[in-house]
């Protein structure tokens, strides 16, 4: 996506109009570019973790870290992910099955996300479900700049704005303050954290 | 003293329920962060309409169908 304002300054309304949609949404510039990071991320760090989850699922594991699934098996949690996203592992005869599991705290359920053989499949299998995701949160969020556009400006053509709203949320870069303060990613912002 | 007459509670009508919710709105009802929102939906375990200016909303049934599947 190309910046709209290239060719053409934005006038006062839209100036105006792109001042508040920043301001009303400033909750999703901060959560969008920080989970994206996360996603890009995994993306990068896909071998390493792994790799940290071959070398968990090859330990004794601890009671703790032991959940119960949707599918009804006990998984061992391997490596943490993002907020209560977690790679696990379970035996099986021949080796080791592994899952991407999300905790839902107002269920209390554990939901798996997706399983294998072969972690590393698992785990692209799942960023590229993230990217997928991360899409619909494009596009849910370019609607909802448009319907605040439209309510607070009604009768006036900004379109310009709410693209170029779309593009500064979906490029710009997590600020050090954010990636400090938002837990969501913190913990795996300096390597790859591996369950004992 | 003059007696005041007891006043009678008018029962009050409970506001009517709501049809759907926005992202956020599901995500606090369901105590996630709204990317697991969006998850949930690009998953297909959660189905979702669109509302004016294609704005995702999650009708109130399909929020009660996932928190009870379980």
């Amino acid at each position: 996506m190309s910046n709209p304002f290239e060719h053409r300054r934005p006038t006062e309304l839209e100036d105006k109009a792109h001042g508040e949609a920043v301001r009303h949404f400033a909750e999703h510039l901060k959560q969008f570019p920080a989970s994206r990071e996360a996603v890009e991320r995994l993306e990068r760090d896909v071998a390493k973790i792994a790799l940290a989850a071959n070398i968990a699922a090859a330990k004794p594991t601890s009671q703790p870290n032991v959940i119960l699934a949707d599918d009804g098996a006990q998984w061992h949690k391997s490596v943490d992910l993002m907020e209560n996203i977690h790679l696990c592992h379970r035996p099986i005869s021949y080796g080791a099955e592994y899952a991407v599991v999300e905790h839902f705290p107002a269920r209390g359920t554990n939901e798996i996300w997706n399983r294998g053989w072969n972690a590393g499949e698992v785990l692209k299998s799942f960023t590229h479900e993230q990217r997928q995701a991360l899409q619909v949160w494009t596009e849910d969020m370019t609607a909802q700049v448009k319907e605040f556009l439209a309510e607070k400006f009604p009768g006036q053509d900004l379109s310009r704005v709410a693209e170029a709203f779309t593009l500064k949320c979906t490029t710009q870069a997590v600020s050090k303050k954010q990636s400090v303060t938002h837990g969501h990613e913190q913990n795996h912002s300096r390597g790859v954290r591996i369950q004992n | 003293m003059e007696n005041i007459p007891e006043t009678q509670e008018q029962p009050t009508t409970p506001p009517p329920e709501r049809l759907a919710y926005s992202i956020q709105e599901a995500a606090d009802l369901l105590g996630v962060h709204y990317f697991s929102v969006y998850r949930l939906i690009q998953g297909g375990k959660l189905k979702v309409c669109r509302a004016l200016h294609g704005k995702l909303l999650v009708p109130r049934t399909e929020l009660l169908k996932l928190l009870a599947t379980e």
